[in-house]
């Protein structure tokens, strides 16, 4: 497993944008999804007390993607929890993607968290999923 | 002059600038700005292209409009005011922004610096303490889902009833704090989800609740700030920055999947997929617009709650009831949302997107109260300058569908300012500058430091000097709350 991300600069004045990078499809998902993560909190500094299991399935991998990025920013807000990690597997049947994962986080306490932005959504704004050179990528912004 | 744009841009005023039709293919009518031609300079490409990619949306009257304190947006630039013939014309999720009927209000008071400053720091602490802000925080007031179906449907209004608020708020609130068209079947599950335990909160970005003070020489308008309840002498105000949270954004992210689909189907095709849109008589168009005015609703409600914990902490604080220490809603304003309106051109749906509404004295849709002053415009700058109360004006029904500024607007990415200061040294900072600030982020508050936005002094005078708004007095920060 490889993935690494970094925050862009200059693409998002007023929002958060990330690019995202794996040696696989998975590692990309799971490197988007460590980003999103640490958006919103320092991982490290949130608890594992909270859990949700999550299923999700798209024929469009780009798609499932925003799919799954958003149910995190939802259960932030219904659940009122930040995320400590989000392990997943993806794998690909009939020609649908399908990504199993697991939201593992805690209830938001200021006092005990590093916080950082209240993710609104994940926005379609220069969005893109695709494969460069050995890599596979993603470019994100992010609304707070 | 040197712009970030090669687009032919004509000089109509020394406030406004207009793109012509012939710069974009498909251009239905030209892209004005509002702005000198140093904030014109400064202006970001997304801006140039952004409002002419407006300017070819169906239906569209006049001009795509952006206002001084414009950039780069989703789909519209923020600052963007676009008006669409409610028969012909289109409705669009990124014309009115994520956050719906994100807004400022101003509560007044008859405290004076002198009276605060010595219990700042405890103000401060009731203010942090009563008012939930920043990541996943919820609000006090427990919503069964019967109890927002009544706030998506009666705003300010069911706070007000519930005890959080006087009925005179509503008055003072823009559109009563109620939107009528709504319907709450047109709502996702998912936005339920998010809003139910969100009322009374900030959240966090660029939303805040901030105590200021008003000096003598910082009133622009003695009588037009008497008649809103502004006497200057070191007056202390309240500001408060929020919409309507993950109910609102849930809302624009579910009609944007929709409106997608849509489009293909009415045949529409737009330059950018976040200006994804519908016929505004299609059955999408008006179940967006119901289930918009819903999040409408939410975050007038969402600032009703707040200001009744506003009141509440200062009256913890300095004593008797927020009545006895004047505490009067001044006004409550949207800057993000689409709502129909009656122009020379007939009935149109304005779509304001980081744009504030101005109606002038003569505006008849304004309560008695303000037909002499004009409706009240207020205008948040960044943490370390300062604000504005403002007024409309008649210029701006005739000009920009009544329209004007909403803020500073932003000149450096978030990512950017947290490279050039840490949270903890602009905090100590400030206050070394007379300014408290309570932030749950630091990083969040780093984000917000004053350099990364626009003077919003030279913004002020650039609506002024367009006759699109007038000054009514200059509000100082001595402390801020962030999410």
């Amino acid at each position: 497993m490889s993935y690494e991300f970094r925050f862009l600069e200059d693409v998002a004045l007023a929002d958060i944008a990330f690019e995202a990078a794996g040696d696989s499809i998975e590692d990309l998902f799971q490197g988007a999804t460590r980003a999103l993560l640490e958006t919103m909190a320092d991982p490290q500094t949130v608890g594992a007390s909270w859990n949700r299991r999550i299923v999700k399935m798209d024929a469009a991998l780009d798609d499932l993607l925003v799919e799954w990025l958003s149910e995190i920013v939802y259960w932030k807000d219904a659940a009122g929890v930040v995320f400590h990690e989000a392990p997943l597997s993806l794998t690909h049947h009939n020609g649908r993607w399908k990504i199993e994962g697991s939201l593992i986080g805690a209830p938001v306490d200021h006092t005990l968290q590093t916080l950082r932005n209240d993710v609104k959504g994940i926005t379609r704004h220069l969005y893109k999923v695709g494969q460069d050179g050995p890599l596979w990528k993603a470019t994100v912004v992010v609304d707070v | 002059m040197q712009l970030n744009t090669g687009m032919k841009v004509n000089r109509i005023t020394d406030e406004v600038w207009e793109i012509p039709t012939s710069e974009k293919s498909d251009m239905l009518v030209p892209a004005r700005i509002y702005g000198t031609p140093g904030i014109l300079q400064s202006m970001d490409q997304g801006v140039f292209d952004q409002v002419t990619n407006v300017a070819c949306l169906p239906g569209i009257q006049r001009y795509a409009l952006c206002m001084p304190d414009g950039h780069w947006g989703y789909g519209f630039p923020i600052g963007g005011v676009a008006a669409f013939d409610v028969r012909e014309g289109v409705i669009s999720p990124g014309g009115v922004g994520y956050d719906v009927n994100c807004g400022m209000r101003l509560i007044r008071t008859d405290l004076t610096l002198a009276d605060v400053a010595p219990r700042l720091p405890r103000l401060m602490d009731e203010l942090f303490r009563r008012v939930p802000a920043g990541v996943g925080a919820g609000g006090s007031v427990k919503l069964s889902r019967s109890d927002l179906n009544a706030v998506m449907v009666q705003g300010a209004r069911w706070c007000v009833e519930q005890g959080y608020g006087w009925h005179r708020d509503l008055e003072r609130s823009e559109e009563g704090g109620c939107i009528r068209v709504t319907d709450p079947s047109t709502v996702s599950d998912q936005a339920i989800g998010r809003g139910i335990s969100q009322l009374g909160t900030l959240g966090s970005g660029n939303h805040y609740l901030e105590v200021q003070v008003v000096s003598n020489d910082r009133i622009f308008d003695p009588a037009t700030a008497a008649a809103l309840g502004i006497s200057g002498q070191d007056q202390i105000v309240v500001m408060v920055h929020c919409g309507s949270r993950g109910f609102g954004h849930q809302v624009a992210t579910d009609y944007l999947k929709v409106f997608a689909k849509a489009m293909r189907r009415y045949g529409i095709s737009v330059k950018d997929q976040q200006l994804a849109c519908a016929p505004f008589r299609s059955q999408e168009g008006q179940d967006y617009f119901a289930a918009m005015n819903c999040a409408a609703n939410m975050a007038f409600a969402n600032r009703q709650v707040i200001t009744h914990h506003v009141r509440e902490a200062f009256t913890a604080v300095f004593g008797p009831s927020a009545e006895e220490l004047g505490m009067e809603l001044v006004y409550d304003v949207a800057h993000n949302i689409a709502k129909i309106e009656r122009y020379p051109e007939g009935e149109l749906l304005v779509h304001r997107k980081g744009a504030t509404r101005a109606f002038g004295p003569g505006s008849m849709e304004l309560t008695p109260e303000f037909r002499e002053t004009g409706q009240p415009v207020i205008c948040g700058g960044s943490m370390e300058t300062g604000s504005y109360l403002l007024v409309g004006t008649d210029r701006a029904v005739e000009e920009t569908f009544g329209s004007t500024m909403h803020g500073s607007g932003r000149t450096m990415s978030r990512a950017q300012a947290k490279k050039q200061v840490r949270g903890e040294q602009l905090q100590q900072q400030m206050k070394q500058h007379g300014i408290l600030v309570k932030a749950v982020s630091m990083s969040g508050l780093a984000e917000e430091a004053g350099f990364a936005y626009k003077n919003i002094s030279d913004v002020v005078e650039t609506v002024e000097g367009a006759g699109i708004t007038k000054r009514v007095a200059e509000l100082r920060p001595i402390g801020n709350i962030k999410g």
